[in-house]
């Protein structure tokens, strides 16, 4: 193990790769891939990589990029990639093949802005439009998270009760190009770690045998189910990875959400990425000036960790969810999913989306304060807030 | 926590200088977060670069708004955003060769350090002269002002993998870094932080959606790229001056009128040399590099032949010029006499004005309409003809007084001898006076065995002409190698391929009559073989006989075509005959020799050269002007430096050109060619030849510069090239672009 001032990029790149050769043993590494700002650095570090058994194949476009990760999983390659932004909304058609393809691939996403406008800044939007593919879906803020939590998702996805493609995502520049201390494991750690991948589901020569083909809507429903039993065991089998990552590297990866000071708080703020730091640091603040406050951390966003969410926020009264992403005509992602996760359970529960830091907008502690005054004198829910934009003023167009 | 702002510019390790300051400290066990400001920007913009170290975790993910500390790596970046929201007291260190207290004025609330890393960098050569890398150097800078022991920040430059230089560069600007740490007025906190937006921003729907702001980013350019002109290598060999590459560019628009104007302004003969110039600039076409030169010369018979130009004097001049001469020279310098607007009259001793292009060369290569036409384009012009007018030494006295000016240009009468003995007889002929009988249709060689002796065109066209009038055989005898051979190559193969034997080393010495056929008179042409020796005043080798082997050869006729001297007896004994110097000294009439006569060139393309330059020579004696002969040539193009320099192929980028072989023209069947005196090429159909012309070293508008000029600051107005400089960045794409070299790089 070695520490070393890296940026995310390279912490993530790090982790495929290690993971990645971890595999030499058995079918070997494979990656497609295609470069686009924030990630290219990630392109960078996998391509100068050299692997024992393997190859990284450069490609023409993000969706060949899957394709070419895709055909090598099925042979049992331990497969990866990266991408971002509109490179992943032009993947896109592939990334919800490998995951009806049930292929234990790992990508790593950069969040950035869709466009237009052109913005090569954070924002959620990017991997939250993929949320249906069957994918699982975590998100770090910092570069030991996204380096950590690369290595546990082959783990996870790998595991023959999952075999769901994982997607870890970061925060363009704020983690992607920030150089922090990271722990780097040693090879032999996470060989360890991620024995030889087992497809069950291998393409053999000698065993003739089509994926994906025709289904009737019976044997497709059946599919559907399937892919949904192995969503509902990884809340499980991830507490199983979490616990062999911690006995090997001696550090906890994290849990799928992370509270912080939610024991007897009213008032609780939903936050991910490199949001929940601030907010964390804004909490203790004001926990110590005697608010009842806290946080919690989504890591998981898919499968969403419902039942996790509400005995979190048993002591709440009031949540505030920060959405780094919009869907147009509803609001925030996250704050779709937590008012589905507390329907039926907390009816008493007041729920308020803040749209904050789009399109790469610095969400400082100030932003935050504001926030947090506004959640806690409102009397009852609204409309989805756009945070540092006045509100009611008609387009002049 | 410490948070320290950097402002530099891309390329110069900003991003870099803040993981080294975020380094050392994370060698002290602190927390650290380096990062930069990302956006669009590319080398040369103004970019910021963030560091925080704390003993504590960090637990900010925000950009840094209020700095304790701001470094600026540029010098010319000193202005208010350096100081926006940094903390009073705080420390500014700058790059820069001056003292702390001369910015002490403008920053009265922080603590000014100032170090010269542009020149530690230099030397300890960080980077390149134009952008030195400053960065290690201010490591060890920013390290003092901060109070790190020089040993840890040495030991994060060795830790990110520093060396050598960078090493020394640190360790001297840590020793050298100047201080002021004078009394502040600290008030901290005092500088606003940014504020969050208020109200709506641009709408996509108003067309303003996400638009950066303008920045003129020509002025981080380090480098501009400008367009210049070579000569190119056809231009430069051509004898008659002209601009082989405008007329074929023109016929690549397709536009045959313009070709044939540009090829007017220095010949009036294209459709003549077309068909029978030797095409030096073939020879030294750099297309040879690639798949073979372009056939200027068929694109040369094309314009003249289909393009149609209605050409008018200039203006109306009252001297009056008489021109001795009408072969190609005189009638070059009456074309373009007549164009300036002089009275000029063309004075042939023979029946017909021409010269040599009518009697001189056959009509299978040269038709008579062909020269008529083009004779017809500059009478048209209004110059006079008297034909059967010989010019004496008294004539030409007397043409001096009644004359403005005088050219002579009689071209080369005296065709040379071989003492061989049978002069006289009618078998043995001059290689001139029988193709002027040919062309006077006066004489036919049926059934003859001819001989004929010589290795220019004049030799070709004899045994050329002899074989479609009827010989038996014809055999070209000439004393060296087909290398050596001054004929144009392509007539050579030709005459090889209608049945004309060549001996070659062969060197004739005595003509004896043999006993007769029965028929006619037979003789004994005896031969000597030759070898070749050594280098002789023509730059060939000279052939020496090999001793004792002779053989004779069998005729019934011999031509002579052994070359022509010219005949200076019109001028005063021992006057030296040279083109460009003034003749008759006594009288104050300018009289000059031009054309073969004085150059002794023996091309036509060389008499239409000297034609013109003495035809602009006049003009600028008789009017004072001062037209250089390329401007007289060629109009000005708007280029921002001329390169007076040939342009070779290693020069161009050949690879940026398509392969595409050139084409040759057909020819009329080999029977025809035998029996008739029909003219042996049949031209070519379209202009398609000349778009193989590379253009070297001339913008031929190809606007491969514009395509793929990343910054789109390049176009076209008209035939100007125009570069945007504002926002020239001077990435040298389009110099890399550009296949014909024309645009370079200037540092600036």
């Amino acid at each position: 193990m070695s520490l070393q001032v890296v940026t995310g990029n390279h912490a993530a790149g790090y982790a495929l790769s290690v993971a990645a050769e971890a595999n030499r043993t058995g079918r070997g590494a494979a990656c497609g891939i295609y470069p686009i700002t924030p990630q290219t650095e990630i392109v960078e570090y996998v391509a100068r990589f050299p692997f024992t058994k393997g190859r990284v194949v450069p490609v023409e476009s993000e969706h060949s990029a899957m394709a070419v990760t895709m055909g090598a999983s099925m042979n049992g390659a331990r497969a990866f990639t990266a991408s971002s932004a509109n490179g992943l909304a032009y993947m896109a058609e592939n990334i919800m093949v490998a995951g009806f393809y049930r292929l234990p691939i790992v990508m790593v996403a950069v969040n950035r802005t869709l466009g237009p406008p052109w913005n090569i800044w954070v924002d959620q939007g990017d991997t939250l439009m993929l949320r249906d593919f069957a994918w699982t879906q975590f998100y770090c803020e910092d570069n030991q998270e996204i380096l950590d939590t690369t290595l546990l998702a082959f783990r996870l996805a790998e595991d023959p009760r999952i075999l769901l493609p994982a997607l870890t995502c970061m925060d363009a520049f704020i983690v992607s190009h920030t150089q922090m201390g990271t722990s780097l494991p040693e090879q032999s750690d996470v060989d360890r770690f991620l024995p030889d991948l087992d497809l069950p589901h291998r393409m053999k020569p000698e065993e003739a045998k089509t994926l994906g083909g025709l289904a009737w809507p019976h044997e497709g429903l059946s599919m559907r189910l399937e892919i949904d039993d192995a969503m509902n065991r990884v809340p499980e089998v991830y507490q199983e990875c979490r616990g062999e990552f911690m006995e090997v590297f001696g550090r906890d990866p994290g849990d799928v959400i992370q509270a912080f000071d939610t024991d007897d708080a009213e008032t609780v703020v939903i936050a991910s990425g490199t949001m929940a730091t601030t907010v964390r640091e804004v909490v203790r603040a004001r926990r110590e000036s005697g608010e009842r406050i806290g946080l919690i951390k989504m890591k998981m966003f898919r499968p969403f960790p419902e039942a996790a969410l509400r005995e979190a926020c048993e002591s709440a009264k009031r949540i505030a969810v920060l959405d780094r992403n919009y869907a147009a005509g509803m609001g925030g992602i996250f704050w779709q999913d937590t008012r589905a996760a507390f329907q039926g359970h907390r009816n008493d529960l007041m729920i308020q989306n803040y749209l904050t830091g789009l399109c790469g907008g610095d969400v400082t502690p100030t932003v935050i304060e504001d926030i947090l005054t506004d959640v806690q004198t409102r009397e009852a829910a609204g409309e989805p807030a756009w945070i540092g934009i006045a509100a009611g003023e008609e387009l002049n167009a | 926590m410490i948070e320290i702002r950097i402002h530099g510019r891309g390329g110069q390790g900003g991003v870099t200088l803040a993981k080294l300051i975020a380094t050392s400290r994370f060698l002290q066990d602190l927390s650290v977060q380096a990062f930069g400001l990302y956006a669009a920007e590319r080398s040369g913009a103004p970019i910021q670069a963030f560091c925080r170290y704390s003993t504590e975790p960090i637990t900010n993910r925000n950009l840094i708004y209020e700095p304790d500390h701001v470094i600026v790596l540029d010098p010319t970046l000193v202005g208010p955003p350096i100081v926006a929201g940094l903390k009073a007291g705080g420390w500014i260190l700058i790059n820069s060769p001056q003292n702390p207290t001369d910015f002490a004025d403008r920053f009265p609330k922080n603590r000014i350090a100032t170090v010269d890393a542009t020149r530690i960098a230099r030397d300890n050569k960080l980077g390149t002269r134009s952008v030195p890398i400053v960065n290690t150097a201010l490591a060890g800078a920013a390290g003092r002002m901060l109070g790190f022991p020089l040993t840890e920040v040495l030991a994060a430059l060795e830790h990110l993998g520093f060396t050598g230089g960078n090493l020394s560069a640190a360790e001297r600007a840590y020793a050298d870094v100047q201080r002021l740490d004078a009394e502040i007025e600290a008030e901290a906190g005092d500088e606003a932080v940014a504020a969050p937006v208020a109200g709506r921003g641009p709408s996509i729907l108003r067309g303003a959606g996400g638009a950066l702001p303008a920045i003129k980013t020509g002025q981080w350019a380090t480098e501009q790229p400008h367009r210049r002109q070579f000569i190119p290598p056809c231009n430069h060999i051509c004898p008659a001056g002209n601009n082989v590459q405008g007329f074929l560019n023109a016929l690549a628009h397709d536009d045959t009128d313009g070709a044939l104007e540009i090829l007017l302004r220095t010949t009036p003969f294209p459709s003549i040399c077309g068909r029978a110039c030797p095409a030096p600039c073939m020879d030294s076409c750099n297309r040879i590099e690639i798949d073979g030169a372009v056939n200027v010369r068929q694109m040369e018979r094309y314009a003249g032949d289909h393009g149609n130009v209605t050409i008018e004097p200039q203006s109306s001049r009252d001297e009056r010029i008489a021109i001795v001469g009408s072969g190609p020279a005189g009638l070059t310098a009456a074309w373009h006499l007549a164009r300036f607007g002089y009275r000029v009259k063309v004075f042939e001793s023979g029946p017909e004005i021409g010269g040599l292009l009518r009697s001189g060369i056959p009509e299978f290569r040269l038709p008579e309409d062909t020269v008529a036409k083009e004779i017809d384009r500059i009478l048209g012009l209004g110059v006079d003809v008297e034909t059967n007018h010989s010019v004496d030494r008294q004539g030409l006295l007397e043409l001096a007084r009644n004359h403005d000016a005088v050219l002579v240009a009689t071209g080369l009468q005296e065709q040379r001898d071989l003492q061989l003995g049978m002069h006289g007889t009618a078998s043995v002929i001059q290689g001139l006076d029988f193709l002027d009988r040919v062309h006077r249709d006066d004489v036919r060689v049926d059934e003859e065995d001819v001989i004929v002796i010589g290795g220019g065109n004049t030799a070709m066209d004899a045994a050329r002409s002899a074989l479609r009038l009827g010989a038996a055989s014809v055999r070209v005898v000439y004393r060296r190698t087909l290398d050596e051979m001054p004929a144009i190559r392509e007539e050579i193969d030709e005459a090889f391929e209608e049945g004309v034997q060549i001996d070659f080393l062969t060197q004739p010495i005595a003509l004896n009559e043999a006993p007769s056929d029965g028929v006619r008179r037979y003789y004994r042409l005896t031969c000597q073989r030759m070898e070749l020796g050594e280098l002789d005043e023509s730059g060939r080798r000279s052939p020496v006989p090999i001793p004792g082997y002779d053989f004779d050869v069998p005729c019934h006729r011999v031509i002579l075509a052994l070359g022509q001297s010219p005949d200076v007896s019109v001028f005063p004994e021992g006057t030296e005959v040279r083109e460009g110097t003034q003749l008759l000294g006594l009288l104050e009439t300018p009289v000059f020799a031009i054309g073969d006569l004085a150059t002794r060139e023996g091309t036509v393309a060389g008499a239409i050269g000297s034609g013109r330059r003495s035809a602009v020579h006049i003009h600028n004696v008789l009017s004072g002007e001062h037209v250089m002969i390329t401007e007289h040539a060629e109009a000005a193009r708007d280029v921002d430096v001329w390169c007076d320099e040939v342009i070779r192929a290693d020069a161009l980028k050949l690879h940026l050109f398509e392969r595409q072989a050139g084409v040759e023209g057909g020819s009329i069947s080999l029977a025809e060619r035998r029996s008739t005196f029909d003219e042996v090429h049949m031209g070519l159909e379209d202009t398609a030849e000349a778009a193989r012309c590379l253009s070297c070293g001339v913008c031929n508008e190809c606007d491969a510069c514009i395509t793929y000029c990343p910054e789109g600051v390049l176009k076209r107005v008209g035939h100007e090239l125009v570069f945007d400089y504002a926002y020239c960045k001077g990435c040298g794409v389009c110099v890399a672009e550009c296949p014909r070299n024309v645009i370079f790089m200037s540092h600036l």
